[in-house]
């Protein structure tokens, strides 16, 4: 299954919240939405859930436009929130019937998740009566019970403890596995590298970049080498000495032992190397540094999250 | 619309199995039982009062100092007012008498002066005391009776001409306002009371559904409509499942224990026709949608509970406005007015003022047919228009917006 979302442009009143956001998610890989707070994440996924419609655009499932109630869609707001005075059990089966399934299978389901998330022993219970770890895996098992083709994940991590985010990680992992196609929207960086191929940075509603993570990576200009040595120091001389024109900055991170060489051109790697050997000096790795996620959504998303 | 249902089953199961709602149902069938059952605990205490006086104990003594009416005339006038009394009759001072009395010899005593005036001596007197109102009835009466001796007048024959009854019948061709007047204030009252409190009900259950966070997942699942339909509809089927329970209790209540134990004039004035009960049930459930579908849309945009009462306070006063008018067209007998024909049509106020109409005066059928009509179209647009601004409100955090922004908002295109 693939879904494209393309063009899509909205307003509320005079304020322009999207300008014409296009992305796409195919199965059994996760797409990463990312973007300031206000730029547009959450009306994007509202608009794919059709909570509102966009003034234009349109949303594509292998080509047809999406019909939702004939795609099983698993949504974890932003937002988190069930019904404390109501029973574990009863809510799973409530939002897995609204999600479609029958009640004897939302039951079933129900069942099943509460078994996966370790949490028998509460299922009658209230849930205001869980921790708030608890409380967090019967708001994944609601999204996940319907074994959807389509998760939207808004900001999944957030206040998440260690154990309940490996916990998601391990089922979002089994889901892609299994085919599943996941949307995600973060501010978390890491998490976003650790599950995504693809990902599309939103600005003031626009896509200020979109494509595959490695090769945004790549696009980035390949001149910035870093040097592991015992030998930073004479490196770092010789380079000076032999190569001053070639060379635009020279740095060394007492920290790590890392000796930063700024080209002026990338394609002057291999000489850089060549008068190194020459040398005779002993390096213990020579690569090209490549800009982390982060570096490129402080980019593009104007400076701080 | 495949999700009304679900919905619409999980808000009514909800709230029948709300603790609270269960407890004020209980509560309510307790007080309706024991205001069912008063007059038939009224008489059985009257009945073990006269059980549990012992024959052989000591009675209460009365003492009647009197040298102007026989033992026999006072026996024959006192005698039923205090059954389980010993009277006592004879010639005291007064200095003994006081004695007597203070010293609990007699219960209290009366010395009469002249035909007509008596000192009623007691140890105690309370609010409630009778006794002289008795006493002066009842010599009165002997008065009467021994001054018709002397002139020769037969007593018995007296009675019967000063007691003389007249019987009548009365034909009411159209609705008698005056026997059906009380079941039809009440049942107005009570519903004024089920469509303002199940009507809050739903707004409750809104903003709870807002503040807990439920409402972003319920909006990605079901549409708008579904998720308003299905809670008001919901909530009206307990209420009305509520309403049902107490109404049949109070019923059967009433119809095997209280009709035995009250007078059947009493009874008259309580009986009414089963139309008013179905006018009653038609108008609550047209006026709770109206009220409901109001005051949930509402509730959409309070950003905590303390919010719901400021928003829903227009709705709530126009409500309490229609009682208020309500209850003094009745007690001036003017819901024959044009004014209350007008009130009839307009929706909010047609619920109350067409059922007061149309059960106390003589209505024409395609009157009510057309402010039923009204109010069904009312209900309809009311349920349009609050899921349209629901959508926008229970995805508004913070502070409730005003009136202007809320209606430029629900129209602004989606």
């Amino acid at each position: 299954m693939k879904i494209e979302i393309k063009d899509i442009k909205k307003s509320f009143g005079d304020k322009e919240v999207l300008k014409g956001v296009s992305f796409e998610a195919e199965s059994g890989k996760a797409f990463g939405l990312l973007g300031r707070n206000g730029a547009g994440k959450t009306t994007s996924i509202r608009i794919i859930m059709g909570v509102f419609y966009s003034d234009s655009g349109s949303i594509l499932v292998d080509g047809k436009p999406i019909e939702r109630e004939k795609l099983r869609i698993g949504y974890l707001p932003e937002e988190r929130g069930l019904y404390p005075k109501k029973s574990i059990s009863e809510q799973l089966v409530y939002f897995g019937m609204l999600r479609g399934l029958s009640k004897k299978d939302a039951r079933l389901a129900a069942s099943e998740w509460i078994d996966k998330m370790n949490l028998g022993e509460y299922k009658d219970k209230k849930l205001e009566t869980l921790s708030k770890g608890n409380q967090q895996k019967i708001q994944l098992a609601v999204t996940l019970m319907c074994r959807p083709e389509l998760i939207i994940l808004d900001e999944p991590f957030s206040g998440l403890d260690p154990v309940n985010a490996k916990l998601l990680k391990d089922i979002i992992k089994e889901m892609i596995d299994e085919g599943a196609a996941v949307i995600f929207s973060s501010h978390q960086m890491n998490h976003i590298e650790e599950f995504c191929d693809d990902i599309a940075i939103l600005n003031h509603g626009t896509i200020a970049i979109s494509g595959n993570i490695r090769e945004i990576k790549r696009s980035y200009p390949r001149n910035t080498i870093e040097i592991a040595s015992d030998e930073n120091k004479k490196i770092s001389a010789l380079v000076l000495k032999k190569m001053a024109g070639d060379i635009e900055e020279v740095s060394e991170d007492e920290k790590s032992g890392i000796l930063t060489v700024k080209l002026r051109s990338p394609d002057i790697k291999n000489k850089l190397i060549r008068e190194i050997s020459d040398e005779g000096l002993d390096i213990d790795s020579f690569m090209v540094r490549e800009p982390s996620l982060s570096d490129i959504f402080v980019e593009y998303a104007e400076g701080g999250i | 619309m495949k999700n009304f249902w679900k919905i619409l089953g999980f808000e009514y199961l909800g709230c029948i199995r709300n603790k609270a709602f269960i407890i004020v149902t209980i509560l309510i069938l307790v007080l309706s039982l024991v205001t069912t059952s008063l007059p038939a605990i009224i008489t059985a205490l009257k009945f073990a009062e006269t059980e549990d006086n012992d024959p052989d104990a000591e009675k209460p003594v009365i003492f009647i100092s009197s040298d102007i009416y026989s033992e026999n005339e006072i026996m024959g006038e006192l005698a039923k007012y205090y059954p389980g009394h010993d009277i006592k009759t004879g010639k005291e001072d007064k200095e003994s008498v006081k004695k007597n009395v203070d010293k609990g010899k007699y219960s209290f005593a009366v010395i009469y002066t002249s035909p007509l005036s008596y000192t009623y001596v007691t140890k105690n007197n309370s609010l409630y005391n009778a006794d002289n109102e008795i006493i002066s009835g009842a010599t009165k009466s002997l008065y009467v009776q021994s001054f018709m001796s002397q002139n020769g007048i037969d007593p018995k024959k007296a009675a019967e001409v000063t007691n003389a009854a007249v019987s009548y019948d009365q034909i009411t061709t159209g609705t008698d306002t005056a026997k059906s007047f009380i079941p039809v204030y009440i049942l107005m009252c009570m519903l004024f009371v089920a469509i303002v409190s199940y009507g809050q009900l739903v707004a409750q259950s809104v903003v709870s559904e807002k503040n807990t966070r439920a409402m972003e997942l319920l909006i990605t699942c079901a549409k708008p409509t579904e998720l308003m339909f299905g809670k008001v509809i919901g909530s009206g089927l307990a209420g009305l499942t509520q309403l049902t329970l107490i109404l049949s209790v109070t019923f059967t209540s009433f119809k095997t224990v209280t009709t035995k134990h009250l007078e059947q004039k009493i009874l008259d004035f309580l009986n009414f026709p089963l139309s008013t009960v179905l006018y009653a049930l038609l108008f609550f459930i047209l006026g709770y949608f109206m009220f409901a579908f109001m005051v949930g849309a509402l509730a959409s945009f309070a950003g905590k509970s303390e919010d719901l009462s400021n928003l829903t306070a227009p709705v709530n006063f126009i409500m309490m406005a229609v009682y208020m008018i309500m209850i003094f067209m009745s007690n001036s007998d003017n819901f024959i007015s044009p004014f209350m024909t007008a009130l009839s049509y307009i929706p909010l106020s047609s619920p109350l003022a067409m059922f007061m109409r149309c059960t106390l005066s003589d209505v024409a059928a395609w009157e009510i047919c057309l402010s039923v009509a009204v109010q069904i179209i009312t209900v309809w647009l009311t349920g349009m228009l609050a899921a349209a601004i629901y959508k926008v409100g229970v995805l508004m955090y913070g502070k409730p917006p005003r009136l202007r922004d809320i209606i430029k908002l629900t129209f602004a295109k989606k």
